[in-house]
């Protein structure tokens, strides 16, 4: 933020409102892709704010339960005030049913507890991912308020409407002609995502520097990490 | 009854009227291609509404931005390019035009047109690839791959940057164009209903209309 | 806190109290009272949050509401047909092409979702929960009319907080087919035809040229499938895929969810084969 530079004394000038803007946009870019029998969810690793960067090495996924990871950006304090609250929320469910809470469960709770705010919302971009009762992949994508909608893949934060539309193409195959979707498997989706973040890190400013990728088995999960340009 | 009429809020005068180009390089060839919606905000007026033009044997220039002013700086360009070539006797050339264009457009460097050019053609003699894409005031970009502009440039970036590759043939350069340019505006609500693609070869060129969604 | 120890009493009553009270997380009264949402702390007008958020340089925020929307909704003799389209933008990015907005509120009752997606998702999610309780409570079915006054009841205790809503409650009851109109001002009213969103101009011309009461049910469908896919075509906020409900004595059913692309060329091989 640029200096103001004083040339009376602050006293002397006429009384002015100063506005609390509670908002930043600090970058970052998600994506999730579904399987049948797996899920993987990606982010970038840099922090923003307009040209500076906080960080080069902040993941933006937060694991919830065994089965569940929530990917956000958008405001990081709200990223993390909301995912503090939601781990606290799961944490009670567990004391109180001695059991995890199921994906779709967890999906529900979101939405309700972004709605909680619908007067002064987190400013949050939310993928839900997990495996369903059927151990199948699915991805839920939230606005701030808590609109929920149940998908198979999504992007979501800085870089999504450079990414979504090439998702749309290469996994439903919208717009190509005698090409039946392709069935998704983790060798694809990991691909799909590498080149979705090298093409999104070549022209945001606000994504870069690395991936992490996370992968949910009913083995279990597994991560890895690939560089991004860093300028 | 809510509210609608925040989202017809203008944000910029250039997505008024709705409507993108895209330009891009291949081997020995060019392709350039624009959606065909003309709206004014959310209502859509025509669907055939061409933003690309035919300004050389081999030169093509898009003007995505407000309809008006596509009009008049098409018109008052071609009024340029034909008082060139009588003077000089010979066809425009690809950086001349672009030459014009940038001259055309900073004359109104602080009451400018609202379009942001793009333009795609072959060197009528060397039958060099050129593709540029120019700011509203006339600041050239002449990249090696691709330019978009319009209303669904961030849709495009992504699009292009994933399914560009180096000295593609003629149809495989129209196969890229055109996915490029379907997929970008069809996440975009004010492009689309319609698109045309032309694929410049040294020989001929070929103009193409896609079956699109008309939503 | 050491004296109630030393006298043996325990001050949280179980483990989750402790827990809640140590991370400072607040009682979310929205997930044991639905109606109750939170509201902000600091004086309205001293921040900058109300109709779209907006960050420290004064740059919009996107929020995902789906703003841009063809609903409609009409009785006639055959029962009641909604339909609606499935476009969610924010801005003039198109957000999703296949969101649910028609809402299936019990096995008798639909509501349509126009203005805020999470505004009329959640309010109409608290319906449902109302009146299953009221079945329970009365061991009947509630009545359209009694339905949609819940709702705008619900809603009007927020008026003026800046929710967006304006959605068609439809079913089927005592009294026969019921169609109300309700929105975030608190205003409810009957009526024979309804056309809510950013589309519903052009949808209402089609819907006033092709109504009348004596529809056959397959007539009185495809009415309701033409008017959403004109209002498609001419409004850049509707789109996607046109999904067409139809309610009969016996509750509704769902008659089709077509893709305006394929409708848009079946529409025009039938127009280019009559003349």
């Amino acid at each position: 933020m640029a200096t103001e530079v004083m040339e009376v004394g602050d006293y002397m000038r006429d009384p002015r409102k100063h506005h609390f803007s509670p908002y930043m946009d600090n970058g970052g870019t998600t994506v999730a892709i579904a399987g049948d029998d797996f899920v993987m969810v990606a982010s970038d690793l840099r922090l923003s704010r307009g040209f500076n960067i906080f960080s080069r090495e902040q993941s933006k996924i937060f694991g919830l339960t065994p089965k569940t990871m929530l990917a956000s950006t958008g405001c990081w304090a709200d990223v993390l005030t909301l995912n503090k609250v939601l781990q606290a929320r799961l944490t009670m469910y567990s004391h109180e049913h001695h059991d995890v809470m199921s994906t779709t469960a967890v999906a529900q709770l979101l939405s309700t507890m972004l709605y909680w705010r619908r007067f002064f919302p987190y400013y949050v971009s939310n993928i839900l991912v997990g495996l369903d009762e059927e151990g199948k992949g699915v991805v839920y994508h939230y606005d701030p308020v808590g609109h929920m909608e149940k998908l198979t893949y999504s992007a979501a934060g800085a870089s999504v409407s450079q990414i979504q539309p090439l998702l749309d193409n290469q996994i439903d195959a919208l717009n190509m002609k005698n090409v039946t979707p392709p069935k998704m498997t983790k060798e694809l989706a990991h691909q799909l995502i590498h080149d979705a973040f090298i093409s999104a890190a070549e022209r945001d400013i606000n994504t870069g520097d690395g991936v992490i990728i996370h992968t949910i088995t009913k083995e279990g999960t597994s991560e890895e990490k690939i560089k991004l340009r860093r300028d | 009854m809510p509210d609608f009429s925040e989202i017809f809020s203008l944000q910029s005068i250039l997505n008024y009227n709705g409507g993108c180009v895209v330009a891009m390089r291949g081997k020995n060839c060019v392709a350039i291609a624009c959606d065909l919606r003309f709206g004014v905000q959310a209502q859509t007026i025509s669907t055939d509404f061409e933003r690309v033009f035919e300004v050389g044997p081999h030169l093509y220039i898009g003007l995505p931005g407000l309809a008006t002013d596509t009009q008049t700086v098409f018109q008052r360009l071609q009024f340029r390019i034909k008082m060139y070539e009588m003077r000089e006797g010979r066809r425009v050339k690809p950086r001349t035009l672009m030459a014009m264009v940038q001259n055309l457009l900073y004359e109104r460097r602080f009451g400018p047109y609202f379009v942001e050019p793009v333009i795609a053609g072959l060197h009528p003699t060397t039958k060099e690839p050129y593709i540029c894409a120019l700011d509203l005031i006339g600041c050239e970009c002449e990249p090696e791959d691709f330019v978009v502009s319009g209303t669904c440039s961030e849709s495009l970036y992504g699009m292009c940057e994933t399914t560009w590759r180096e000295d593609m043939e003629p149809d495989d350069l129209f196969e890229c164009i055109s996915q490029s340019l379907v997929n970008a505006f069809d996440r975009d609500a004010l492009s689309g209903w319609g698109a045309v693609v032309h694929v410049i070869e040294q020989d001929k060129v070929t103009t193409r209309y896609l079956k699109c969604r008309q939503d | 806190m050491a004296l109630e120890a030393l006298h043996g009493i325990t001050r949280y009553h179980s483990k989750n109290e402790m827990l809640r009270d140590e991370m400072m997380i607040p009682d979310m009264e929205n997930l044991s009272n639905q109606c109750q949402l939170a509201i902000p702390s600091i004086p309205k007008g001293e921040v900058n949050v109300g109709e779209y958020l907006v960050d420290e340089t004064g740059r919009k925020i996107k929020l995902n509401y789906a703003h841009g929307t063809t609903t409609l909704g009409f009785k006639f003799d055959g029962g009641v047909i909604m339909a609606v389209d499935s476009r969610a933008t924010s801005g003039q990015y198109i957000g999703s092409g296949n969101v649910k907005k028609i809402i299936e509120i019990n096995p008798y009752l639909l509501g349509t979702m126009a203005g805020g997606a999470a505004d009329c998702t959640y309010w109409e999610r608290v319906l449902a929960k109302q009146c299953r309780i009221y079945e329970l409570r009365n061991r009947e079915r509630i009545s359209v009319a009694a339905a949609s006054k819940l709702l705008a009841n619900m809603v009007y205790q927020y008026k003026g907080y800046g929710l967006s809503m304006g959605v068609m409650i439809a079913g089927w009851d005592k009294k026969g087919p019921g169609l109300y109109y309700v929105d975030n001002d608190g205003n409810r009213m009957p009526g024979n035809a309804f056309s809510v969103g950013s589309g519903s101009i052009y949808a209402y011309g089609v819907l006033d040229s092709g109504y009348s009461k004596d529809l056959s049910d397959a007539e009185a469908q495809e009415l309701g499938r033409r008017a959403i896919y004109h209002a498609t075509h001419r409004d850049a906020y509707s789109g996607g895929i046109v999904r067409v409900y139809h309610i009969k004595e016996d509750g509704w059913i769902k008659i089709s969810e077509e893709d305006c692309k394929d409708l848009h060329y079946k529409y025009a091989d039938e127009k280019s084969a009559f003349s």
